[in-house]
């Protein structure tokens, strides 16, 4: 009995040692240029077990990421090496973007994968609004409010005219440094009533997904945590 | 007896008793459950939701999985690149003011793609209270709200 026990144990013991490969970062950071439409990431390993390791996938927690192991190459003798590659599709992401790659070596549970790989991938954000949401409170006062408009783009950016899907609200821009600063003075014809307005921001930014911003103006109820909080 | 009769034994010990165990209870409950006490911070039970008009669903899966069997009457909210963010932006917004509660959903319990989706409707500061279903789209196909489903048993 005691022979069948150690030997389960050993069993165990081979399967935990197999589920080795080792990773020296599993996060990558990326600083990625204001007009790349991908970036890459490339996670290096190796298996340092006593094993041959088997990669059974290596899953995208998200359709921005295209994930590739090098060569295709799935099993790994000990001591062998191999690369994952993860190519991010910027889209329309700004700012810091987390992504996650899970990879389930064979002989995972299928809800938890042996590693997770992160691509922090940095995306300059060219025109920044600052509040991107204005409101004001329902019966309160409608004196206007300001989105401050900043590029930081290397060659100026200038914005090129400002539509409001809602005639509840008028809008001016004002340009304090060309192709530089601005600013959008919003004011709610009345708030009486709710409302609200998609404030489109048109610049002539020469990369295209950073041309048009986007900003809100509501006016609502202020929820009962922000009616509770003084002013 | 050598090892290889007895692990037999085992086996056919432990078949024999699930089998027993099928017979009198039945075939394993998979339906989904939900426990308030275990729910993430920013997770909501779909019990928790009344039926009707007082809810924006957001539907964090693919476009296709969206337009096969939604919730009616959701938006679509995905990290596509191809699709595009700003609709998505305005057209939540258009949707908060008029109904200030959203409910994300994914295609499954451990989705990370729902709480991403969620953390940027609330970034738009458009004080609408956003939470994310707990058993996502599934959850909702049990209880019979999503086009083409009926409720489980």
């Amino acid at each position: 009995m005691k022979k069948y026990a150690c030997g389960i144990w050993l069993a165990l013991a081979a399967l935990v040692q197999a589920a080795g490969l080792h990773f020296p970062e599993t996060l990558k950071e990326v600083h990625a240029p204001a007009d790349a439409k991908t970036v890459p990431a490339e996670f290096e390993f190796t298996n340092r077990s006593d094993k041959p390791v088997t990669v059974a996938k290596a899953d995208p927690t998200c359709s921005c990421i295209a994930v590739k192991i090098k060569d295709g190459k799935l099993r790994y003798a000990p001591g062998e090496s191999g690369l994952i590659r993860a190519e991010f599709d910027m889209g329309n992401f700004s700012g810091t973007v987390d992504k996650v790659v899970a990879v389930w070596l064979e002989g995972d549970p299928a809800d938890k994968p042996s590693v997770s790989l992160t691509v922090r991938v940095h995306i300059p954000v060219l025109v920044a609004l600052e509040p991107k949401t204005l409101r004001w409170d329902l019966g309160g006062e409608s004196g206007p409010k300001t989105i401050r408009i900043e590029m930081t783009h290397s060659s100026p950016i200038r914005v090129t005219g400002v539509n409001s899907s809602s005639s509840h609200f008028t809008q001016e821009i004002k340009t304090l440094e060309d192709g530089k600063r601005y600013e959008l003075v919003v004011t709610p014809t009345e708030t009486t009533s709710p409302g609200m307005a998609v404030l489109r921001i048109d610049t002539d930014c020469d990369i295209a997904k950073h041309r048009i911003q986007q900003a809100f103006a509501v006016v609502r109820k202020p929820t009962p945590s922000e009616a509770a909080t003084p002013p | 007896m050598n090892a290889l009769a007895q692990a037999a034994c085992i086996a056919a010990v432990a078949l024999a008793a699930a089998g027993g165990t099928w017979l009198v209870k039945g075939p394993p409950g998979r339906q989904l459950h939900c426990d308030p006490a275990v729910l993430k911070p920013d997770e909501v039970c779909l019990d928790s939701i009344p039926a009707g008009d007082g809810v924006v669903w957001v539907d964090a899966r693919s476009r296709a999985d969206w337009e096969k069997n939604g919730v009616p009457g959701s938006l679509l909210w995905n990290l596509d690149p191809a699709e595009d963010m700003q609709a998505f932006e305005a057209g939540v917004a258009m949707r908060i003011s008029e109904t200030p509660r959203v409910v994300v959903y994914c295609g499954d319990e451990n989705c990370g793609v729902s709480r991403q989706v969620a953390d940027r409707i609330r970034n738009l500061d458009l004080g609408a209270e956003v939470s994310v279903l707990h058993g996502g789209w599934r959850a909702l196909s049990e209880a019979g709200r999503v086009r083409g489903s009926s409720p489980s048993p």
